[in-house]
C-alpha cells in the first residue's frame, strides 16, 4: 500500500535509493497494468464483440461486419424494410431520463438549499437518512412502489376508497385519465405508465440530487442572502437574483449526472413501463442474457449506450471546466 | 414567518415521500401469508426467522452478500490508495488520466459494464466463481473510496509534514505518522460506502454469477416475475438497517457534512 513513496526524500536518502526508484517504477507499473484491466477491458471487450456474429443455435464468433449496428439504427431487413423498433429504445432511454432527472432535480434544490441552512448536526442526521436511501437497492425501492401503484393495493384502492373515484367520474375528468392511460373502466391503475416509470426512476434519483447540490448550496456564501433581505428583497427576489445565478451550473452538472446513471436503469423500466416503451438497457439485458440470446447485437447496443453517455458526460465536463475559467 | 412554515411543511413533506415505499415493505414484512398486503394482514415475526435462519436458499445468499461486500470494499480502498496517493503527491496528467480511468466504470451506465465484465471473465474462464464478484464489485465502486481518500490528502496540513521533514523524518516515517492516521476516518468512510453500495449492487453482479450463485439482491431480482413474498421485505428491512447503522456510524466518527462537500468545520 506504501509501496509508491515520496520522489523528494527518495533522492535525499542515495543509500537506497536506487533500489526504491525501481521499487517504485514497478508498483506504478502493475497499477496501471491493473486499472486498465479491471476498468478499461470490459468496455474495449464489448466494442470488439459487436462487431462479431451470432451462430444460430450456438453462440457467436469473432467477425468484422456492421450487421449489428445496421440492425439498431435501420432494422435487419435493410434495404428492403426499415424498421426503427431499437431506435425507438434509445428514444425512450433518453425520454425517461430526462424528464426524471428534471423532476429530481426540481424537487430536491428546494429541499437542499433548505437543508444547508440548519445546523450541522441535523444536516448529518439528514444525510444519514439520505444516503441510507440512496444506497438502497433498485429492486428494494420498485419493490416499495409495486406495492404502493398496484392495482389490488396502494394507492389506486386509496383513491377509490375514499371516492375520488366516483368523484373523478362525476366531474368527467375519468375520461382524461383514461385517455392518458392512468385510469381502466373501474378505477385508476398507474402500472404500467410512463408515470409510474418516471416516477419511480426520480426517486431512485432524488437523493443523488441532494447529494450532488449539497456542496455547492452548502459552500454558499449566505451573507449575500442576508445583505439581500436586508436591502427589501422579497423572497422570490432573492432566490432570483442571488441564489439562482450562483448554482445555476450546479444545477445543469446534476441534472446531466443523473441523467446518465438514469440510461442504465433496468428493474424499474421492466416492471413498470409498457410493454412497446421499453429502454435500450433492457434490450441489451434481453439480447444478452434474456429470451433472444444474442450477445454480439447486446454488445452493439450497448456500444450506443456507452456513446450516449460518455458524450453527455463529456459535455459536463466541459462546462464544468468552462465555469470554472 | 409564513414562509418558514411553508418550509418545514416542505422538507416533512420530502421525508414522508422519501419513507414511503420504505415504510411499505417494512410493513409488509409483517404479513403471516405468502403475499404482500399493506397494511399486513394477522402480523408475525415469522419471516425473520425464516429470512435469517430457516431458509437455505435465502441464508446462503445474505452469506455471499457479506463476503463480496466486505472482500470488495477491502480490495477497492487497497487499489483506490495508490491511485488517491499518486494523485495527490505527484499530480500531473498521468495520474489524472488514472484515476479517471479508475472511476470510470461507476460513472457509465453499470449494465454496460456488467455486460463487458461478463464477456471478460468467460474468456478468461472464471465466470460464476466467489472471488471473480468479489473483483467485479472492487473494480465498479473503487471511484468511492478514491473520492475520500483524495478529500482526506488534501485535508492533511503542509506545515505538519514540513515539520516531519524538518526534523528528519524519512518517506515511510511521515507516511506511517503523519499520513496515514489523518487520513484513516477518510479510507474508512470509503471502504463503508463500497461495502453498502456492493451490498445493494445487483446488475452487475446479475451478469458475473452466470446464475451460479446469488446475493440477496439477486435472489430478489431473480424472483421479480414470480411476485413478491414478506420474506423479501425483510431482507429489505435488514438492508435498510444496515445502511443507517453504517451511515450513522460514518457521522458519528468522521465529519460526514465534509465528507459530502461542505466547508471545513470552523472550529
Amino acid at each position: 500500500m506504501s509501496a509508491i513513496s515520496d520522489p523528494e526524500i527518495l533522492a535525499n536518502s542515495a543509500l537506497t535509493g536506487r533500489s526504491r526508484l525501481s521499487q517504485l517504477s514497478v508498483s506504478k507499473l502493475v497499477i496501471w497494468a491493473l486499472v486498465l484491466f479491471l476498468c478499461v477491458t470490459p468496455f474495449a471487450l464489448i466494442i470488439a464483440v459487436s462487431f462479431g456474429e451470432k451462430i444460430e443455435g450456438a453462440s457467436w464468433e469473432w467477425g468484422f461486419s456492421l450487421a449489428n449496428y445496421q440492425r439498431v439504427f435501420v432494422g435487419a431487413n435493410w434495404p428492403e424494410e426499415v424498421t426503427f423498433l431499437y431506435l425507438q429504445n434509445l428514444y425512450y432511454s433518453l425520454y425517461y431520463a430526462v424528464l426524471a432527472a428534471i423532476l429530481a432535480v426540481l424537487s430536491a434544490f428546494p429541499f437542499t438549499y433548505l437543508m444547508t441552512g440548519l445546523s450541522r448536526r441535523a444536516q448529518s442526521a439528514w444525510l444519514v437518512f439520505i444516503l441510507s436511501s440512496l444506497s438502497l437497492s433498485e429492486v428494494f425501492i420498485v419493490m416499495g412502489w409495486d406495492v404502493l401503484l398496484s392495482n389490488r393495493s396502494g394507492l389506486p384502492m386509496v383513491v377509490k376508497e375514499t371516492g375520488l373515484t366516483d368523484w373523478l367520474k362525476a366531474v368527467g375528468w375519468f375520461d382524461t385519465l383514461r385517455e392518458w392511460g392512468l385510469a381502466n373502466p373501474r378505477n385508476v391503475k398507474f402500472k404500467t405508465s410512463v408515470f409510474a416509470t418516471v416516477l419511480t426512476m426520480s426517486y431512485l434519483v432524488w437523493p443523488y440530487a441532494v447529494i450532488l447540490l449539497y456542496p455547492p448550496l452548502s459552500r454558499m456564501d449566505r451573507s449575500m442572502v442576508e445583505a439581500a433581505q436586508t436591502m427589501g428583497a422579497g423572497p422570490w427576489t432573492v432566490m432570483r437574483t442571488v441564489i439562482l445565478p450562483a448554482v445555476r451550473l450546479p444545477l445543469f452538472g446534476a441534472t446531466l449526472l443523473l441523467f446518465v446513471f438514469l440510461l442504465g436503469v433496468y428493474v424499474t423500466v421492466s416492471v413498470f413501463a409498457e410493454p412497446a416503451k421499453q429502454t435500450m438497457a433492457v434490450s441489451v439485458y434481453s439480447a444478452v442474457r434474456g429470451a433472444t440470446l444474442n450477445a454480439p447485437f447486446g454488445a452493439a447496443q450497448a456500444v450506443i449506450l456507452l456513446i450516449t453517455a460518455g458524450v453527455f458526460l463529456v459535455l459536463g465536463q466541459w462546462m464544468s471546466r468552462r465555469a470554472a475559467t | 414567518m409564513i414562509l418558514r412554515t411553508i418550509s418545514n411543511v416542505f422538507m416533512a413533506l420530502s421525508a414522508v415521500m422519501l419513507a414511503l415505499p420504505i415504510l411499505v415493505v417494512c410493513g409488509a414484512a409483517l404479513n403471516s401469508g405468502r403475499t404482500m398486503f399493506f397494511p399486513p394482514k394477522e402480523p408475525t415475526l415469522a419471516r425473520f426467522k425464516e429470512f435469517f435462519f430457516t431458509e437455505t436458499v435465502w441464508v446462503t445468499a445474505l452469506g455471499n452478500s457479506v463476503i463480496v461486500a466486505f472482500c470488495s470494499a477491502a480490495l477497492a480502498v487497497l487499489v483506490a490508495w495508490p491511485l488517491a496517493y499518486g494523485l495527490w503527491k505527484q499530480g500531473g496528467k498521468a495520474a489524472q488520466v488514472l484515476a479517471g480511468l479508475g472511476s470510470m466504470p461507476f460513472a457509465l451506465p453499470p449494465i454496460v459494464f456488467g455486460v463487458g465484465l461478463g464477456f471478460l471473465w468467460s474468456f478468461i474462464g472464471t465466470l460464476g466463481t466467489l472471488w471473480i464478484g468479489i473483483v467485479s464489485h472492487a473494480a465498479l465502486f473503487m471511484a468511492l473510496p478514491l473520492v475520500t481518500i483524495s478529500i482526506g490528502l488534501q485535508s492533511i496540513d503542509r506545515s505538519h509534514l514540513d515539520a516531519a521533514a524538518t526534523m528528519g523524518a524519512t518517506g515511510p516515517v511521515v507516511f506511517r505518522t503523519v499520513i496515514l492516521p489523518q487520513t484513516m476516518p477518510y479510507t474508512v468512510s470509503g471502504f463503508f460506502f463500497a461495502l453498502v453500495l456492493s451490498f445493494n449492487e445487483f446488475i452487475v453482479m446479475f451478469f458475473v454469477t452466470a446464475s451460479s450463485y446469488s446475493t440477496v439482491t439477486l435472489q430478489i431480482f431473480n424472483s421479480l416475475r414470480n411476485g413478491y413474498t414478506p420474506t423479501m421485505a425483510v431482507a429489505a428491512i435488514t438492508f435498510i438497517v444496515i445502511s443507517i447503522a453504517v451511515f450513522s456510524a460514518v457521522a458519528r466518527w468522521g465529519d460526514l457534512p465534509r465528507l459530502m462537500g461542505a466547508e471545513p468545520t470552523k472550529s
